[in-house]
């Protein structure tokens, strides 16, 4: 009986079923899995060894390198970051918390290439602090430090935005029983809050290090495109196509969306093998519905 | 341990949560805060466990000081209405949380802390259930979880906010009559918060009865129920009929019964009230007393209620009244039949105060 009702109700609306996953796959085909077919088949035009070439290419390592550099450093510094942000807003009342919130959304509502001109005003050398950093001999801008500076700065958002509601919905019933019930406040942290928030948590780390790894407006900017030096993988990915240098162009895409790939089959592998997940958001979302009653 | 509260006050924002508390809960007590929602009663439970820090007054732990004392420090158990379970634990790992996160010097020897908690486990009537996960059990299973998750520290003082809310009226009881056999046997002290009135009844030696942050009254449940200090409590401890005196004459009555005699005419105000429960009518024939007809009748397992609409009474506002099943099923009344009331008991309040 109980499970001949949904039935019956779906069937009047089957070719709307029909049409609406027709549609979201059409889409996904034609906007998502072409490109990226395209980019693979790019970069293997000339073949295999043509496809190894270019990417042994010490200008493209040392692009590699320094994304990888950036996001090992943004990623760790926006993971304390968000995570100090939404427990602030989950679990306490303040003032100018909305302004928080607000701010904390600053830099998806902001272009990118306005981040990095920020940056430039902030630390060039006509900039506020351009005078003292030539002092002491610090380069900020068309270096390293810029391009993390910009990097953290676009991709902050992420990790607190997955972490705000999954604690908000937690509420704080569960830290003050463990401190009830003797722990210290970092004993709380560690048993209690990070198991509760742990899939929030990596998949906002996920999203942080795609993007992190992805971002070309802000970074372009401020990186000043040095090969060897400043250039990241979009970057790079760029100039060798602005050079017509199209296998190379492909072949280092190729490497950036091979990793966007991985981070999602990382992120799918999680939720596999871990139904307890499933589980976990039933009583929580139960929990939030009786206390609004 | 006893608890002692002088002059508490807490506000949140514009709001006056609490406001000027003073209450005395003796070494052993269990003790009721009922209230109405709002009424301040969770807040102050709060403030005992340290979960909230008063903004003026103090909390003595026995005698001493305790208002800025950290929850960790008060060794107090803490029981919420939705239990707070660890999700993520398994009922072992929930009940043995506070054994393990004590100082290595003073925590318990690993075999030690299973004994422990088995045994609480035991004392919970859940000792098949440690390797399940709360998801997997019922609410009066994961409140009893959480029980013994609060007794697993030793705590001298129980807190429990609401701890029965949440669950269906059969498991209520159960877990009602467990508690109070619990509190019996391993003589802690125990507060505990709740909206019904029939639970703080079942349940507590004392009841505190708050509104509006303050403490309307505070005595034994029997004192609190027959002799209410105000309209207020009157009315939240169980049915009441509100029904107008009229003075006349230097005489008081309830529609046409005089009862002068029983009450100070000279201190009943103009306006007044007498409150009177559905149990405190008695039904006699038409020819005697306030004559009024059957409207309705509802047999309720041991009792029958009645609707009775008194003559001069508005029609759409009944008396509800209260007899045995036994007196029904000797006189049986039925609808549109004429009676005459009496009360047997009464309370007379200012109609003022009765808002209040």
């Amino acid at each position: 009986m109980a499970s001949a009702e949904p039935r019956r109700l779906t069937r009047p609306g089957q070719p709307a079923r029909v049409l609406l996953i027709g549609t979201a796959l059409v889409f996904l085909g034609l906007f998502l899995l072409l490109p990226l077919l395209a980019v693979f088949t790019q970069a293997l035009a000339k073949g295999v060894s043509a496809y190894l070439t270019a990417i042994a290419d010490p200008m493209a390592w040392a692009a590699i390198k320094l994304t990888l550099i950036v996001a090992a450093i943004a990623v760790p510094l926006n993971l304390v970051f968000g995570v100090a942000a939404a427990w602030a807003i989950a679990k306490f009342e303040f003032r100018g918390k909305n302004t928080l919130i607000t701010l904390i959304d600053l830099p998806f509502a902001v272009s990118p290439v306005i981040a990095g001109l920020v940056f430039i005003l902030l630390f060039g050398s006509h900039g506020w602090f351009g005078g003292i950093l030539r002092e002491h001999h610090i380069k900020v801008v068309f270096a390293v430090p810029g391009i993390v500076l910009a990097t953290i700065f676009v991709t902050f958002p992420f990790i607190a935005r997955e972490l705000i509601p999954v604690m908000q919905s937690q509420g704080r019933e569960d830290e003050e029983t463990a401190l009830s019930l003797g722990a210290t406040g970092w004993q709380t942290f560690w048993r209690v809050t990070l198991p509760n928030i742990k899939w929030g948590l990596l998949y906002g780390v996920l999203l942080c290090n795609a993007r992190a790894m992805g971002e070309f407006g802000a970074v372009s900017v401020v990186s000043g495109h040095i090969r060897g030096l400043t250039n990241t993988m979009p970057l790079h990915v760029e100039i060798l196509y602005n050079e017509y240098n199209y296998t190379a162009a492909f072949a280092v895409a190729s490497l950036l969306a091979l990793l966007a790939l991985l981070t999602l089959a990382g992120k799918s592998l999680l939720e596999w093998r871990q139904p307890e997940l499933r589980r976990a958001v039933g009583p929580a979302r139960d929990r939030t519905a009786r206390r609004k009653e | 341990m006893s608890i002692a509260l002088r002059g508490v006050g807490k506000q949140f924002g514009e709001f006056a949560a609490v406001g000027n508390i003073d209450l005395d809960v003796p070494t052993g007590a269990l003790i009721a805060l009922l209230g109405p929602s709002g009424c301040g009663k969770t807040t102050l439970l709060r403030i005992i466990a340290g979960l909230e820090i008063p903004d003026e007054g103090q909390v003595l732990f026995d005698g001493r000081d305790a208002t800025s004392w950290p929850i960790r420090a008060r060794n107090v158990g803490f029981v919420f209405q939705h239990y707070a379970l660890f999700r993520h634990m398994s009922v072992f790992e929930n009940v043995a949380f506070g054994l393990k996160v004590k100082p290595r010097r003073e925590r318990l020897s690993s075999t030690k802390i299973t004994e422990k908690v088995q045994s609480l486990l035991d004392l919970v009537q859940l000792g098949w259930a440690g390797d399940r996960y709360p998801a997997q059990l019922s609410g009066g299973q994961r409140q009893r979880v959480a029980l013994a998750r609060a007794l697993a520290v030793g705590p001298d003082v129980l807190l429990l906010d609401e701890p029965f809310g949440a669950l269906d009226s059969q498991v209520r009881h159960e877990l009602r009559r467990w508690l109070r056999r619990l509190h019996d046997e391993l003589h802690f002290t125990s507060i505990f918060v709740t909206h019904d009135q029939q639970e703080a009844i079942e349940v507590a030696d004392t009841i505190v009865v708050l509104n509006r942050g303050r403490i309307e009254q505070c005595g034994v449940p029997s004192e609190v129920y027959d002799l209410p200090t105000s309209a207020f409590v009157h009315r939240f401890l169980g049915q009441v009929n509100e029904l107008p005196v009229s003075l006349r004459d230097g005489r008081a009555f309830i529609g046409p019964i005089d009862i002068s005699e029983s009450t100070d005419v000279s201190a009943t105000a103009p306006k007044s009230i007498a409150l009177v429960r559905p149990h405190e009518i008695e039904i006699g024939p038409e020819e005697s007393g306030w004559p009024a007809v059957v409207v309705a009748v509802r047999v309720i397992g041991p009792i029958v209620r009645l609707e009775l609409c008194a003559e001069g009474q508005p029609a759409h506002e009944p008396l509800e009244a209260e007899i045995s099943r036994e007196r029904y099923e000797y006189v049986n009344y039925s609808v549109g039949q004429k009676v005459g009331l009496h009360f047997r008991r009464w309370q007379v309040y200012p109609a003022n105060g009765a808002a209040a």
